[in-house]
């Protein structure tokens, strides 16, 4: 599994919001071809970690760098522009617009873009090209791009998510909990996607609270405590336990004795 | 992953698709209820009846197109009444008092209601005030700014020929019937509104800001522009309809479109419209103006006693209502 070149690096970056201070120093890069799992309890500051890589929030301070260039990133569309892609927990798509129209929300082919906003949305082009993603990742020939994605099953809906991100992103993807509220087929789904994405040489960072599937597709862990990274792991050198105790900021073996009185 | 989906391949299968939408849905009982007044009451088809209805129609439904396009970003605005009142009193108050000409006076009408809906709509996006009680609120302030320049009296209304006369109230014949222009104005921002929502690209961003906003805000679309801009298109319209009802009657008065907003808001819903947003539709929008102006005219003609009338509108409406929640159970169960 050798990693590519550089695509993101975080060098200390902050975050507050008013008094609590979210994310303190947070260093951490990300390769082409690499798969990374952001781990830490709630509160330690994933889900502002990734905010603010995805323009959701800006960072207060630090460097981002997006393939050696220094970067700033203050909204979703600066994120997008430099092919980062991120698929949010839940709310990835618009459960009353069709596939086809989600998969090309705020990216629509136009006619006459000249217009603007008020441009005609060039509809042989949408539907051509969301039946080609349906198709190319693999999700089901049968799934009509016209569907509305309310009609929809929870794995469906990630699937497109993942792969609307697969289309677009240049480089990185983020899944905040990509799995979460899935049955255990489609979770399998999910992951064999990561691991389809990695393939392609995108970078994923993934948010989970399932160990487990860091342990199934993940190259690295980047463990987070109190708004700081404390630990980076490759997943080949190390177990669960450890996993497990880096996330509490306890001793392993502590964590192997309490494991094994119970 | 399974999926669960059955495609539309069966001719049935589309048919009870199309029956089961709600325009269409909306249709049926629109053509029912045009049926029904006419076999009642044969004057209802009266050349003087439809002429009236078409007079009154285009007022309302033009507030109507720019409710639709905002509830479906998941807004509404409670101050459209107050805006078709305080319009016209403005224009009419520089106009006679010689402060502007006409042609002035209309573009600050305008330029005041552009105001209301942005104060609305940056209100609501940037302090995050449900639109409810935003808009409920300028709703006081409207009306009661209306009441106050004018001291409560109605206002004689412009009379003198021109060109902005001729093109917000003229009328004409057209065959047995006697039109205004007002019926043009509505035909042409139907015709735009229902290329915005379901043919452009800003049709896409409004849709998916009312279904999932944060959805929207992830893919780049600025949400909030969006939602004030709408707030504006609505404001301008009722300030818009004010005025060609001001000059249709030749009067402005403080007190004109009190209870527009909640009518304007059933016309909208009845149609189709889903009122928590992400579904629109200005065919249904269309439907449900014609529908409600149909049956408040159709309820006085077959001599139901005035008093009674808003029963009937309210269980119509009601009936309407209960028809599109199982219209749209059974399109999520199939």
């Amino acid at each position: 599994m050798s990693a590519g070149a550089e695509i993101l690096r975080l060098d200390r970056v902050r975050k507050s919001f008013g008094n609590v201070h979210a994310l303190k120093n947070a260093s951490m890069v990300l390769r082409e071809g690499e798969v990374v799992a952001l781990l830490g309890d709630n509160g330690a500051g994933k889900s502002t970690l990734i905010k603010a890589i995805s323009g959701v929030h800006p960072f207060d301070g630090g460097e981002i760098h997006v393939r050696g260039q220094r970067a700033s990133i203050r909204n979703a569309r600066d994120a997008m522009d430099l092919g980062i892609e991120t698929i949010h927990q839940d709310t990835s798509l618009a459960p009353d617009l069709s596939i086809a129209r989600n998969l090309f929300l705020g990216r629509e082919p136009v006619t006459l873009p000249w217009l603007g906003v008020f441009a005609p949305l060039d509809f042989t082009a949408l539907r051509q090209a969301a039946t080609v993603l349906l198709k190319r990742v693999g999700i089901s020939k049968k799934l009509d791009a016209d569907v509305l994605v309310n009609t929809l099953s929870g794995g469906e809906r990630q699937s497109i998510a993942i792969s609307r991100a697969m289309q677009f992103a240049a480089k990185l993807i983020i899944l905040d909990e990509p799995t979460n509220n899935l049955g255990v087929e489609e979770t399998h789904g999910v992951l064999r996607f990561v691991r389809e994405v990695r393939a392609a040489g995108h970078g994923v960072l993934f948010i989970t609270h399932n160990i487990h599937h860091v342990f199934q597709v993940a190259d690295r862990v980047v463990v987070m405590r109190r708004g700081e990274v404390v630990a980076e792991r490759n997943v080949v050198d190390t177990d669960l336990l450890s996993v497990e105790a880096l996330i509490m900021g306890v001793d392993a073996s502590t964590l192997a004795k309490d494991t094994a009185a119970h | 992953m399974t999926v669960l989906i059955q495609p539309f391949d069966k001719p049935a299968s589309r048919w009870r698709g199309l029956a089961g939408s709600p325009q269409i849905a909306s249709l049926v009982i629109l053509a029912i209820v045009l049926v029904g007044f006419s076999l009642a009451r044969p004057a209802f088809l009266s050349p003087l009846n439809i002429s009236n209805m078409m007079a009154f129609l285009p007022e309302l439904g033009i507030i109507a197109l720019g409710m639709t396009l905002l509830l479906t970003a998941g807004e509404f605005d409670l101050s459209v009444g107050a805006t078709f009142a305080l319009g016209p009193v403005i224009v009419m108050l520089l106009a006679q008092n010689g402060v502007v000409d006409i042609g002035t006076a209309l573009a600050i009408g305008l330029l005041v209601c552009i105001a209301i809906g942005a104060i609305n709509g940056l209100i609501v996006t940037k302090i995050g005030i449900s639109s409810f009680l935003v808009t409920l609120s300028m709703l006081m302030i409207v009306r009661g700014v209306a009441l106050y320049i004018t001291q409560g009296f109605p206002l004689k209304s412009w009379d003198q020929p021109g060109v902005f006369v001729t093109l917000l109230a003229d009328s004409f014949e057209l065959g047995p019937w006697r039109l205004y222009t007002s019926l043009w104005w509505f035909i042409a921002l139907t015709a735009l509104a229902a290329y915005i929502l379901n043919f452009s690209k800003l049709g896409n961003w409004i849709s998916a800001i009312g279904s999932n906003r944060n959805a929207a805000v992830a893919r780049g679309v600025p949400a909030d522009a969006v939602k004030i801009g709408l707030f504006i298109v609505t404001s301008v319209l009722a300030g818009l309809a004010g005025m060609i009802s001001a000059f249709r009657i030749s009067a402005a008065s403080p007190v004109a479109g009190t209870g527009y907003e909640l009518e304007v808001i059933a016309m909208v819903v009845v149609g189709g419209t889903a009122l928590t947003g992400g579904r629109g539709t200005i065919l249904g929008t269309i439907v449900g103006a014609v529908m409600l102006r149909a049956i408040r005219n159709g309820i006085v003609l077959v001599g139901v006693p005035g008093l009674a009338f808003n029963i009937f509108v309210g269980a119509i409406i009601l009936v309407m209502l209960i028809l599109h929640a199982f219209i749209q159970k059974r399109s999520f169960r199939r």
